[in-house]
């Protein structure tokens, strides 16, 4: 049987920020099998042609989460990816772009500095503080019900990769914000009986760059090396919120206005939802929009009509809680 | 072609020029829309973590109102499009919350069975309807001009509910329709990105930064419009437009325009049949 090879271009970002000025990229070609992982392919590079390439891996195997990086602008492990597999993608034929993540300060080539990642998961609490003493620990223990697993399971899959961070809309706005990853790991403590600092964790989440900055574009759990559901965990922690009658935020005082529209009339009350949110004090701040729209002729109805039914939509919100 | 037609909340109000034009030339098309007059508001992504119950209800409540006349749904919001398909899929796949609505609704005489489809309005012009067919209703080539594709998230992401219609690095369909038309295409980063539009109320800031690049980017490739599936998109890209352009340090000036409108020109109607002078960018 003879082997599918191929001669494959990379084109791969350099930057050694204490000698180059700016950004580059190196083009390399190989020869590569059918089979071989983006990994393997530049680590024959970097055996073979250029030694100074820098990148991160260790386990080789989708375990370790190191070796995260841009294959053809989207974020993803070198080492789950097959060269052949990315073909397809390539915005050149055979030409296939390796990057650093995004969202990152760049040290050198891909190898990206992610202190940020763990001053966040000491922010917002990551870890579990057990209900048992100190002195009890390793001799008792606290069974976990299988039901209560399952509502974090899929979270505990997370590796900590990093690609959901790079990948991330509100990270490119900011820096500060909580990432992805941090609302998943956030939500996977959040809903552990073993642990005894949810009050303290739902306060740091519910404030700014926190839970409620998220702006639901999905790219997250569309990276997710993983297939993690990660928007199901970023729900989950606002549910909590509101479980919990968290009433102080823009956030849920928007998704309640939303509810209570629906209830009422069936349909949104456009012209109102932004005092409702902000207040009317932090409404004024959207009087700029509000001229605009106006000028244009085209204010939101101030007497939003009620949609023929409304009774049946009330008994909904009357059963179910 | 017969679709019940879901009536999204920004399109009876503040964007009303997007169904306006979607009307004007639907008879040119042989499309025939039912409006859902009593369907509701789908929850604007909020409902979903509020009560995750009370979204699945409401939701199979409109969709049961496509089904009783026996019509394919279709919607011309992403966000809509998005929350009437989460919550399509979750009804389909476990029948123990399809009973728990339908127990509720079958007193207003409607059942949730999963048969009606719910689909975006670029869904069926590209794939009801076809290019081909549509290619060929053109009046008014847009030979001239060159548009920039923004597609939204919630037409593309979470991609397992999104009917494969596009692939979500890589998407085509809008472009594809666009050339169709006789439009040039222009390429950018941002085609595929999100316009913040869901956090404008609580992280204006942030919002407008995700915006102000795609505007940014489009300048700089070149377009005269953008064009967008999504009401909630336009709004983000024009209304905001003059922040979201100083938040990025850049100036100009970028028109955006509704799926419905670029049709609407092709087909030969007025900038002002369709309403663009109701945009806050003209
Ligand atoms: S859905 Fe939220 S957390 Fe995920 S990438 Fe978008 S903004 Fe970030
Ligand atoms: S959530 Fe997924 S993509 Fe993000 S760090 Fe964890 S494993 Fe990686
Ligand atoms: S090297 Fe460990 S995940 Fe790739």
């Amino acid at each position: 049987m003879t082997e599918e090879k191929k001669d494959i271009y990379f084109k791969i970002f350099r930057f050694n920020p204490e000698v180059d000025q700016h950004p580059f990229y190196d083009d390399f070609k190989i020869s590569v099998e059918k089979g071989v992982t983006i990994l393997r392919a530049i680590n024959y590079i970097k055996d073979h042609v250029d030694s100074t390439l820098t990148y991160r891996f260790y386990c080789q195997a989708g375990i370790c989460g190191s070796c995260s990086m841009r294959v053809n602008g989207v974020s993803k492990l070198a080492c789950t990816t097959q060269v052949w597999d990315e073909l397809p993608n390539c915005k050149e034929t055979d030409v296939i772009t390796i990057e650093p993540m995004n969202n990152f300060e760049i040290i050198r080539d891909m190898v990206v500095e992610y202190t940020p990642v763990i001053s966040k998961l000491e922010k917002y609490i990551s870890w579990v503080t057990p209900k048992i003493k100190q002195q009890d620990l390793g001799k008792k223990e606290h069974i976990i019900s299988e039901a209560e697993f399952k509502v974090y399971d899929a979270a505990t899959d997370c590796i900590l990769c990093g690609a959901c961070y790079s990948e991330c809309s509100m990270m490119t706005s900011s820096r500060e914000y909580i990432s992805p990853l941090g609302l998943l790991k956030a939500y996977r403590m959040v809903k552990d009986s073993r642990d005894t600092r949810s009050n303290d964790r739902m306060k740091v989440l519910n404030e700014d760059h926190g839970m409620w900055d998220c702006t639901h574009c999905y790219r997250c759990v569309e990276a997710c090396v993983k297939k993690i559901p990660i928007m199901d965990a970023i729900q989950g922690v606002r549910n909590e919120a509101f479980l919990r009658g968290m009433k102080n935020s823009e956030g849920y005082r928007h998704a309640y206005a939303f509810t209570q529209d629906i209830k009422s009339v069936g349909r949104l009350k456009e012209s109102t939802i932004a005092v409702r949110t902000k207040g009317i004090f932090g409404a004024i701040s959207m009087l700029p929009f509000a001229l605009k729209m106006l000028g244009r002729n085209r204010m939101p109805k101030v007497f939003v009509h009620t949609i023929p039914g409304i009774k049946h939509v009330k008994r909904i919100f009357q059963k179910i809680k | 072609m017969k679709y019940a037609y879901y009536i999204s909340c920004i399109n009876e109000s503040l964007s009303m020029e997007a169904d306006t034009s979607m009307n004007l030339w639907k008879k040119d098309l042989g499309i025939e829309l039912v409006p859902l007059e009593s369907g509701t508001c789908c929850g604007g992504s909020n409902l979903d973590f509020t009560s995750p119950d009370q979204f699945l209800a409401i939701n199979g409540r409109n969709i049961a109102l496509a089904e009783k006349i026996g019509l394919d749904m279709i919607t011309s919001c992403n966000t809509c499009l998005l929350g009437l398909r989460h919550a399509k899929h979750i009804l389909d796949t476990q029948p123990e919350k399809k009973e728990m609505v339908n127990a509720i609704i079958r007193e207003e005489g409607l059942e949730y069975t999963g048969k009606s489809e719910v689909k975006h309005l670029l869904w069926v012009l590209v794939d009801d309807y076809g290019l081909d067919k549509l290619a060929e209703k053109v009046t008014n080539p847009l030979t001239d001009l060159s548009f920039a594709p923004f597609y939204g998230c919630h037409i593309l992401r979470p991609s397992p509910l999104m009917g494969g219609y596009d692939d979500p690095n890589r998407p085509h369909t809008l472009e594809d329709l666009v050339r169709r038309l006789g439009g040039n295409v222009v390429e950018y980063e941002s085609k595929n990105k999100c316009c913040g539009f869901h956090t404008l109320l609580v992280a204006e800031d942030e919002s407008v930064k995700l915006s102000g690049s795609a505007l940014d980017e489009a300048i700089t490739a070149g377009a005269d419009f953008i064009v967008t599936p999504c009401p909630l998109c336009h709004m983000a890209l024009d209304a905001y437009q003059k922040e979201a352009l100083a938040k990025v340090q850049s100036g100009g000036k970028m028109r955006i325009l509704h799926l419905s409108q670029i049709v609407g020109l092709a087909l030969g109607y007025s900038e002002k049949a369709l309403g663009l002078q109701k945009h806050v960018v003209v």
